[in-house]
């Protein structure tokens, strides 16, 4: 554990060294113009998978755009982790009343077929989703989480969006949207079903040539922001699984990969240590999810005991090779959260620690009796039996599972772990028929759509969707404080709400945090510096790519 | 005739067994569609997010209606030859995503069949010949220890050997930098891609044919008219080839039309391996997101394989084995 600690920090020196570098040449090759401190090329794995070659789409609402990052862009960047927001094609977007949004669009920004972008654009991007839903996926036009849209107009650079009730709740997807420029758009009907082979964005690259299986993207000189891509080419090629892939970051034939490598310390960063990079940052968490509408799961005093059963170091070890730590019971990806903590636990240690003497006292004064056999029965004498369920294939989830029936069995809470097909876990979900399990919470800057959809009542599965309170958590109480985070607007206010659920989260262990999951990259300095990392958190590195490549620049 | 009619008729019949259990069988399997391409799109580690749950099932057009107007809507569309948009590519037509997939599976495939079929007899047949000898137990024992090895595996060795460590041969994808068509740079690039893939199948696919090929021709060596032809003083190579190993061969060919139709089981791990654009990683892809119209395309398309392949093998057989037509007419 010291061991790789050193290592990560030696890493992150490394990293801050690289930055101090690329903060120099930036200094030289500032301006735009091409050669000095340029990058000639990156390569990514393709963004789409390679077992249909030739069928080239970049319509970024179809299922597989060639690329989702670079030609359409959004509204406004919000760093998933930190929750800031970076003005992009918006210069800001504001809550003039609880129900009106005003877009102010930036002015000089062009297509790529030299047609300026404006408003209308915005609005006419907005509008298409009313008419045919398969577009509309921040679902401006219906009700989940907030008011349907009543609508969409521009006037001068400003869009405003009027809707027929709260909807802050939406505002994190609108500001995602990619924008399409209405004078194509307009013309190729059905937009779902348009086959986009010639983009017209207001991206950083433009299409260079594709064959089937290489995309190659240009730098656009006439770029809105042109003086901040260093980047002459991107080539995104090959889809590849975790031990391709760091053979081919090893070997430079890839730049940066997002996908899963397990222990990229010793299979990518030890081979050459100076120039091989990878962050792994706390995205959300891997919970424990009981059934709360059986026993034991019903019981909150129970879900409290067997939270300290739980050996979260060892869940950290064997399922992500140490690299993501437990997780505070709080809910709350931390520390990029803390300034969201309420006071009650804003100093204290709110992971619970791996205590079995604890746990073994709970349940002995929650009525769970211990039998001769050193099993426990439920406080009226029935049979206490644990059934867990595991996606199987998931081997990360599945390490997790084996720790914790360890853990349940070691206090005398007879648990087996039954590994079914992912798919027939999410039926489970869907039926209620369940004792315990994995499932994911995620740490997204929108409080009411994650932590609060996970307590909300309104957010049970039903039988044809998976939703996220698949413990069926319910209290009048907590939905009116999810309701009120989600009509939020300012921050004193979302904190405020946000509170109550982290006492909530403290006091009921509606679930159980286990550890982060990550949002990950893996990167090589040799040809480009400014990656994001622990020690400059900038952008989610996965999500957030048009914010990383306005970061880099070369090595050299 | 009669013969010929009835292995018609038969056919006909199971290819419509085959045509509804492609229709009821994803259906009977949980997971919908849409939630599934939502989560490949946000990765595993991610919520569902309801909205655009709702925004791709109005997009993709989950099936509504009962089980039996879904499945003479099916039959129909299948009548008209249309076979739907993909969800996986959407908005692409199925039949254009296999139209691109279809010729790297089907050269790889026909190719490497064909050579082990040839290699397989030819070693088979020399075996049984030549039985008892160190030749003979070479092959025979060797078959037996490379066939207990999984394609897929060897594809992994394949490609930690000769690409990485020798790097004589590319080793993902089915071309690189050259446009697809009739050119030289790619048909080059499409040559050294497919060595490796092709040589997966190739350790593999012989094996089959070589013990297959050993058994037959051995009990065939014993029979009287193999020993009256010897006694007539013919030479060895025409009672080996032209008699022993010409009877033999029959039940190859019935086996040989069979596996070219169902080679594509195979054909996933390898071309996965190798992220090779063919049809078994497009199946691979389909089953995985529940690509219901691809998925059933691909099945109907390789179960009526088999079954065309095994037609023609029946009725080649007729032909070739007059025993056969006379004992079921």
């Amino acid at each position: 554990m010291l061991t790789r600690t050193m290592s990560m920090a030696a890493t992150g020196l490394v990293a801050a060294l690289a930055l101090t570098a690329c903060a120099g040449s930036a200094d030289s090759g500032s301006g735009g113009a091409a050669g000095k401190g340029m990058v000639a090329q990156l390569t990514f794995p393709a963004e789409v998978t390679g077992a249909a070659g030739g069928l080239g789409d970049f319509n970024p609402y179809a299922t597989q755009p060639l690329t989702r990052f670079w030609v359409y862009e959004p509204l406004i960047i919000k760093n998933g982790l930190s929750c800031e927001e970076t003005p992009w094609l918006a210069t800001k977007a504001d809550w003039t009343d609880d129900q009106t949004l005003a877009i102010t669009i930036r002015d000089g920004v062009k297509w790529s077929d030299g047609q300026p972008f404006t408003a209308k654009d915005v609005a006419f991007t907005f509008n298409l989703g009313k008419q045919y839903a398969g577009l509309d996926k921040a679902g401006v036009w219906n009700d989940t989480f907030g008011a349907p849209a009543e609508s969409v107009t521009a006037e001068g650079n400003v869009v405003t969006m009027k809707f027929s009730g709260n909807a802050a709740a939406k505002y994190d997807e609108i500001i995602k949207q990619p924008m399409l420029p209405e004078h194509v758009y307009s013309k190729v009907g059905d937009p779902t079903k348009y086959v986009d082979k010639k983009p017209v964005g207001t991206g950083p690259y433009e299409l260079g040539s594709y064959n089937g299986r290489r995309l190659v993207l240009d730098r656009r000189p006439d770029y809105w922001q042109a003086d901040k891509v260093k980047v002459q080419k991107i080539v995104q090629e090959g889809q590849y699984d975790a031990s391709q892939a760091a053979l081919k970051l090893r070997s430079g034939e890839l730049d940066a990969y997002w996908g899963e490598i397990p222990n990229p310390e010793k299979t990518f960063v030890s081979a050459d240590p100076k120039v091989n990079h990878f962050w792994f940052a706390p995205n959300g968490m891997t919970v424990l999810t009981g059934n709360l509408k059986q026993k034991p799961f019903d019981d909150p005093k129970f879900r409290e005991a067997v939270s300290y059963a739980m050996d979260k170091e060892a869940m950290s070890t064997k399922a992500t090779y140490g690299i993501m730590k437990p997780a505070s019971q709080t809910g709350l990806k931390l520390p990029s959260m803390q300034k969201l903590l309420p006071d009650s636990v804003a100093n204290s240690d709110t992971v619970i620690p791996f205590d079995v003497a604890k746990a073994n006292q709970m349940l002995d004064a929650a009525g769970y009796r211990k039998g001769a056999d050193g099993k426990r029965t439920n406080p009226d004498g029935s049979p206490l039996a644990v059934n867990f369920s595991v996606q199987a294939g998931f081997i990360d989830y599945q390490a997790i599972a084996d720790v914790i029936a360890k853990g349940l069995n070691s206090v005398g809470v007879q648990t087996k772990v039954t590994a079914s097909a992912p798919d027939s876990v999410d039926q489970q979900k869907k039926t209620g028929e369940y004792t315990a399990m994995l499932e994911y919470l995620h740490g997204g800057c929108e409080l009411a759509r994650n932590i609060g959809a996970k307590l909300s009542s309104k957010q049970f599965p039903t039988e044809k969707e998976v939703r996220s309170n698949v413990g069926r958590f319910s209290d009048p109480q907590v939905d009116a404080t999810v309701a009120a985070l989600e009509k939020a607007t300012d921050q004193a206010e979302q904190k405020t709400e946000v509170g109550k659920l982290v006492d909530v989260m403290m006091t009921q262990f509606p679930v159980t945090p286990l550890i982060y999951a990550p949002t990950r990259i893996l990167y090589r300095t040799d040809k480009a510096v400014g990656w994001p990392s622990e020690q400059d958190p900038y952008a989610n590195p996965s999500d957030d790519r048009l914010l990383v490549l306005t970061r880099l620049s070369s090595a050299k | 005739m009669r013969y010929f009619a009835r292995k018609v008729a038969f056919f006909l019949a199971t290819l419509w067994a085959v045509v509804t259990l492609n229709f009821l069988i994803p259906r009977l399997q949980p997971g919908d569609p849409a939630e599934i391409m939502v989560k490949r799109l946000a990765g595993k580690d991610s919520q569902l997010d309801p909205a655009q749950v709702q925004a791709m099932r109005a997009m993709l057009g989950t099936p509504d209606g009962s089980l039996w107007s879904q499945y003479t809507g099916y039959l129909g569309e299948l009548a008209h030859g249309n076979f739907g948009l993909s969800y996986t590519y959407y908005p692409f037509p199925v039949t254009e995503v296999i139209g691109q997939a279809i010729w790297w599976t089907v050269v790889l495939v026909v190719v490497t069949q064909v050579l082990s079929f040839a290699v397989g007899t030819v070693l088979g047949a020399y075996a049984a010949w030549r039985r008892n000898t160190r030749f003979d137990s070479v092959v025979t024992l060797g078959s037996t220890f490379l066939g207990t090895l999984q394609p897929f595996w060897i594809a992994l060795l394949l490609i930690y050997l000769l690409g990485y460590t020798l790097g004589w041969f590319p080793t993902s994808g089915g071309y690189e930098a050259a446009t697809p068509g009739f050119n030289g740079p790619f048909i080059q690039e499409a040559v050294s891609h497919s060595f490796l893939p092709a040589l997966a199948l190739l350790v593999v696919t012989p094996i089959g044919w070589v013990l297959g090929m050993r058994n037959t021709m051995i009990m065939n060596l014993g029979e009287d008219y193999i020993r009256l032809a010897r006694a007539k003083g013919l030479p060895d190579r025409r009672i080996a080839l032209g008699y022993a190993a010409r009877n033999a061969l029959l039940p190859s060919v019935t086996g040989f039309a069979l596996a070219l139709g169902g080679v594509l089981g195979g054909a996933i791990l390898v071309e996965t391996a190798f992220d090779y654009p063919g049809l078994g990683r497009l199946m691979g892809e389909a089953v995985e997101n529940k690509d219901y119209p691809l998925l059933q395309t691909l099945m109907l398309l390789t179960t009526a394989g088999v079954l065309l392949a095994n037609l023609v093998a029946d009725l080649m057989y007729g032909v070739l084995d007059p025993r056969a037509r006379r004992a079921q007419s």
